[in-house]
């Protein structure tokens, strides 16, 4: 569901600059495999259309300049023949997609930029889940990351980097990281031998990036009667998450009687998996698994407009140096009047804007970010 | 080649000694078709067959137990067999590589079995018994073991690679050698089984047909939690999330609840919509669109979904559909 006011001059305000943009950034680097992927797109209406597809980019851009999409999905499998309805596609294969967002990270700061936005009548309020214009209407979460949270999804990001790198052995030519457009990242894995992984493997490596089921067997904890004992396994403990597990309990591949102190210590086998749990949370990475283990999803498309916020889904080449509200910010400087529903302030291509005003004239990538969250509508007396 | 005939070189064999099908019929026989009927009792009962005698016997053993499994016609009969099989020759395997000292003979094993069979780039190091499989190898496999210690957290990992030792990667591609020879078993196409063979498997279809006559006709007794949960949810009026409701469907569809039954079920959602919901419940029944029904996700699905609210009658299982449950006899 998108946050816009419907009105003509908001669908056509953001008509014009998504167009432009589409119109000037025709290129679309990181798509692969154009002829194989399934298209969709989001109209300004909420209306969904699937199952396209397009031989080149040239008729992709066509299609986007001409009906100018509110978002834009492809599919992250190849196949066959991408337009026939799901059954008949012949599936080829999928790129394995990690899905890292703010809201499923737990950061204190992020409720003190999140707004409430009604789903019927457009009222924004920053303290109440309920409306309290029209008293029927739900509200919808609308959170303006601040630099803090993204330091935060970038950590959390960089963990999955390590995980995919150091633990899967997947390549950096493999790897492509995206800035997913409003609060997230996306990390699309292209490397052949994991394109053909099955939801089921898929499924186990996600459990891996998230630390999900580690058993206390796997480092040489078992179960035993009501008590324990120690056996540590012949392939090791000091490799992936036993390593992980392992170093942080301080113990190596003869540690048998610290292993024993420490399992004791934790009140015995069942408390020592407690602890091992704990330890598991937090050397894991918070992503959405089912959008990994799904091998026929459509995802945002690389270099397209997200429509809950106006910004680019971007690749991102150095984590840490990459600036979201800046690098991401690539609609046009020319400005127009919005009204705005709330006070608020935020930070656009670097520059901070302080609006405090009912109207306020601001740049097209100021109106598009806050029109698309829902905090906003287009002034009619431009 | 007596451990495991299910080689090439097992089937080069048969063909260089021009032995013919009609052949055992021969009186001499007789103790072949007996050997391969005791291994396949053997098999039925739950039992690996261990003894081992020369290669010539036992590539002739393994034809004849072939021959009496397609003869025989069961289905359950061709899959057991096929999966004893598999862990008699686990065990072959398993034990050389332990016990045998020329690391020349170990790797041409591992070379034979898991790379030139399975397709599987395995390094094996000899003086530690560890094998090192790529990650992706893994998966395909261990994917579908059910078993905790199976998923990828439970195993030394690094650079891509896993780490198992010799019973892990041996036990590793059990299933998918118990596969190899119930394709076989399938794809065999034998227009005149030898008389002795199809008098053998007369016999033990009689023996064995009814063992599976009431298989798979179950009572549900209790609902699991996970459902529990998800329908005190709805019943709140709760909204779902999508992985609840399709766990939710088809597990009531597979324990034989109507299309109707489910959508009554699905009223009390805040943002029911007969339509949808209607076409979605006919969908994952198989009625609707693909025409595939679908299966209950599986225990270690629904963990990673957060769907999982285990009690301790859940251990063991590895779907939902299993909990609570009695044999109708």
């Amino acid at each position: 569901m998108n946050q816009i006011e419907n009105t003509n001059e908001n669908n056509k305000f953001l008509t014009e600059v998504f167009r432009k943009y589409y119109f000037e950034n025709k290129y679309f680097p990181y798509l692969y495999s154009i002829e194989k992927r399934e298209f969709g797109y989001r109209r300004f209406d909420s209306m969904v259309v699937r199952h396209l597809s397009f031989k080149n980019i040239g008729e992709l851009v066509a299609e986007l300049v001409r009906n100018v999409p509110l978002d834009v999905y492809y599919s992250n499998a190849y196949y066959g023949f991408p337009s026939n309805p799901i059954n008949e596609k012949q599936w080829e294969g999928a790129d394995l997609i990690f899905d890292i967002d703010l809201k499923d990270l737990d950061i204190p700061c992020f409720q003190d930029h999140t707004y409430y936005v009604c789903n019927l009548c457009g009222f924004v309020n920053s303290e109440h889940k309920l409306c309290v214009n029209c008293d029927r209407g739900k509200t919808s979460d609308i959170s303006l990351p601040c630099k803090r949270c993204f330091t935060a999804i970038k950590k959390e990001a960089g963990k999955l980097h390590e995980f995919l790198r150091s633990d899967l052995g997947i390549q950096d030519k493999f790897i492509e990281i995206f800035f997913s457009g409003n609060a997230g990242f996306h990390f699309h894995v292209n490397d052949p031998s994991i394109r053909i992984l099955d939801s089921n493997s898929r499924a186990n490596v996600t459990d891996y990036i998230i630390g999900n089921g580690f058993m206390c067997e796997s480092i040489g904890v078992r179960k035993y009667g009501n008590g324990f004992l120690i056996k540590l396994p012949k392939s090791g403990i000091m490799t992936g998450w036993r390593k992980k597990i392992s170093s942080s309990l301080g113990i190596n591949q003869k540690s048998e009687l610290k292993l024993r102190h420490i399992v004791e210590t934790n009140g015995g086998y069942d408390g020592f998996r407690n602890e091992i749990n704990r330890i598991a949370k937090k050397f894991g990475v918070q992503l959405d698994s089912q959008v990994t283990n799904d091998i026929h999803r459509v995802f945002r498309l690389p270099d397209s407009i997200n429509g809950k916020s106006g910004l680019t889904k971007m690749k991102c080449d150095d984590l840490e140096s990459f600036n979201p509200n800046n690098d991401a910010c690539l609609l046009s400087d020319s400005e127009v009047c919005i009204n705005l529903k709330t006070k608020l302030k935020i930070n656009l291509k670097n520059c901070n804007f302080k609006l405090e005003n009912t109207i306020e004239k601001v740049p097209s990538y100021v109106a598009a970010y806050l029109i698309c969250k829902g905090l906003a509508t287009i002034s009619k007396n431009q | 080649m007596a451990k495991y005939p299910f080689l090439q070189e097992a089937s080069d064999y048969i063909q260089e000694t021009k032995f013919g099908f009609d052949e055992f019929d021969r009186p001499e026989m007789i103790h072949i078709i007996n050997r391969a009927a005791e291994k396949l009792e053997n098999e039925l009962k739950g039992k690996v067959y261990s003894n081992l005698d020369e290669y010539e016997i036992e590539i002739m053993t393994f034809l004849v137990s072939l021959l009496l499994i397609k003869s025989i016609g069961l289905e359950e009969v061709s899959k057991k067999c096929s999966l004893f099989e598999a862990m008699r020759v686990e065990k072959f395997l398993s034990s050389d590589l332990s016990n045998e000292r020329s690391s020349q003979k170990k790797r041409l094993l591992v070379e034979k079995i898991f790379q030139e069979l399975f397709n599987i780039n395995i390094d094996f190091d000899s003086k530690s018994s560890i094998c090192k499989l790529s990650v992706p190898d893994y998966l395909h496999r261990a994917s579908r073991m059910h078993e905790q210690e199976w998923k990828l957290i439970n195993r030394s990992v690094k650079d891509g690679f896993v780490y198992l030792d010799i019973d892990e990667a041996v036990r590793l591609v059990r299933n998918e050698l118990s596969n190899l020879i119930y394709t076989r078993i399938k794809n065999m196409k034998v227009y005149d089984v030898p008389i002795s063979i199809k008098l053998k498997a007369d016999e033990l279809r009689k023996k064995y047909a009814g063992h599976y006559v009431h298989r798979n006709q179950f009572k549900i007794l209790d609902y699991p939690p996970c459902i529990k949960h998800a329908m005190e949810a709805i019943n709140k009026g709760e909204n779902l999330p999508h992985s609840a409701r399709f766990m939710l469907a088809t597990y009531l569809l597979a324990i034989g609840k109507t299309e109707e039954n489910v959508i009554e079920i699905f009223k009390n959602s805040p943002d029911y919509n007969e339509k949808i919901t209607r076409y979605q419940v006919e969908h994952l029944a198989g009625k609707k669109g693909s025409h595939i029904k679908y299966s209950v996700p599986s225990c270690d699905r629904l963990k990673s979904e957060d769907l999982c609210y285990a009690v301790r009658e859940c251990e063991n299982l590895i779907n939902p559909i299993q909990f609570g449950r009695r044999k109708i006899t």
